[in-house]
């Protein structure tokens, strides 16, 4: 499909050639923030966080190898921002107001209310929201454009069939929580 | 079936991984197992809402933010080219500054300039210990030949002290010091005399000077300096002078059954 692979484009970059990460952005943004996007709900978050994997994969280019896929190298990276936003994130609101056990946005709102907020949203998004992150991580990943369970198990590092079963429960749980939902 | 196998089926056959033989196979196993079925068809639903879940698409800003990014990532790229590069030319700028410079440019001027005399000087080196070594050696004999006509006694000390610091001594100042030894008016010259040369008495010509010397000596001191040296050098050839010696009225009896004991020792 590509005359030049994602990998072959990585190395390129690798040695020097830094033109090639745009071509590697062009491919992969929309599926980089939707991942974001289904993640926390939120646009602009989600916009800089694909900014910051594109600035890590830059900053780490030296650890690309070009042995393994290289979507699974950059959701890897994706992870890892995400992780350490909401883990700075987290800090940050200890600091200034007592926390709850609640999950939060880094807007300070708790999911349910910036849910309701949005009337666009469907009860499934909300029921999404609602999942723990790994779980609502493992849909957002296997509905991704192209993603296959062979990735997904290299991105959580796990076994393809593990990642399966763990699709499985996450999916079953949404199921659950989109029925309560829906019966409200 | 296991249940983590019948969970992993279901999924691949939501995302369309089963081949049609299997895919078969499992819609038959769900027809037997009805709770299998039940289960399936649910999460067959949840499947199908989770492509209603709307995906946004990411606004321009985004795209203009990134490749400001990129292109500013690749400005700084080629401003440095590579860190040894960037070392080197920053202590090449750092070299050409003034005060770096000049220092540097002195301490190689200083160091050239050692470099050079040490080179000279180190050529020069051996040839000058040599003659300076040569040179000393008769400075201070003359020396000791002057110092040892000196009319002040401790002129002629002086000269004598110096016969000391002599390696070699020649014949020139071993006569002066056995001259001094049998004719200086002051004891203490003559007996330093006899210290000086007692260091030379392996030289048949300081032994036969001492045993000549000792009855010129009227000094009680240095008859019984003389009697405990030749003593010490077992020199029967000094038994006939002590003899000699011991002939002469004004000898002092202590002194004279002092050599009288000598004799006996030396015998």
């Amino acid at each position: 499909m590509h005359s030049l692979t994602d990998n072959a484009l990585m190395l390129q970059v690798k040695s020097g050639d830094l033109d090639k990460l745009g071509l590697l952005y062009e491919r992969h943004k929309k599926r980089l923030f939707g991942f974001f996007y289904n993640m926390n709900g939120n646009t602009s978050l989600s916009e800089d966080l694909v900014q910051n994997v594109f600035v890590r994969m830059l900053k780490y280019k030296h650890t690309f190898t070009g042995d393994g896929s290289f979507t699974a190298w950059m959701f890897k990276t994706a992870r890892n921002v995400s992780y350490d936003h909401f883990k700075k994130d987290k800090v940050a609101k200890n600091r200034t107001e007592v926390s709850t056990m609640e999950y939060k946005l880094e807007d300070g709102h708790d999911i349910e209310k910036t849910i309701t907020d949005k009337e666009e949203k469907t009860i499934l998004e909300r029921a999404l929201q609602m999942l723990a992150p790994e779980k609502r991580e493992i849909l957002v990943l296997s509905k991704l454009k192209g993603m296959k369970f062979g990735e997904i198990a290299q991105i959580l590092e796990c076994s393809e069939g593990n990642a399966k079963v763990r699709a499985h429960r996450a999916l079953k749980d949404l199921r659950a929580v989109f029925l309560q939902l829906d019966n409200k | 079936m296991e249940k983590s196998t019948i969970e992993i089926t279901m999924i691949s056959y939501l995302v369309g991984e089963l081949d049609p033989t299997e895919k078969a196979e499992f819609e038959q196993f769900l027809k037997d197992h009805p709770e299998h079925a039940s289960e399936f068809e649910s999460l067959k639903d949840a499947w199908k809402q989770m492509d209603e879940v709307v995906i946004k698409e990411p606004s321009e800003q985004m795209d203009d933010r990134f490749f400001e990014m990129l292109h500013s990532e690749i400005r700084r790229e080629k401003t440095t080219p590579n860190r040894l590069v960037k070392g080197l030319s920053a202590f090449w700028d750092f070299l050409w500054r003034p005060q770096p410079a000049y220092a540097i440019l002195l301490v190689g001027i200083g160091l050239g300039m050692g470099y050079f005399l040490h080179m000279n000087k180190s050529m020069d080196q051996t040839k000058t210990v040599v003659v300076a070594d040569g040179e000393t050696e008769q400075v201070r004999e003359q020396l000791v030949l002057t110092l040892l006509e000196q009319p002040s006694a401790n002129k002629r000390l002086q000269g004598v002290n110096e016969v000391n610091k002599i390696e070699k001594v020649d014949k020139k100042v071993i006569e002066a010091l056995l001259q001094t030894l049998n004719n200086d008016a002051n004891v203490n010259v003559r007996l330093a005399a006899i210290e000086a040369l007692v260091n030379y008495v392996e030289n048949p010509l300081v032994r036969q000077g001492l045993i000549q010397a000792i009855v010129h000596q009227e000094s009680p001191i240095v008859q019984i300096t003389l009697a405990d040296l030749m003593v010490a050098l077992q020199e029967k050839k000094s038994i006939e002078p002590f003899k000699t010696l011991m002939r002469t009225k004004e000898l002092n009896s202590s002194v004279k059954q002092k050599l009288e004991n000598s004799i006996e020792q030396i015998i």
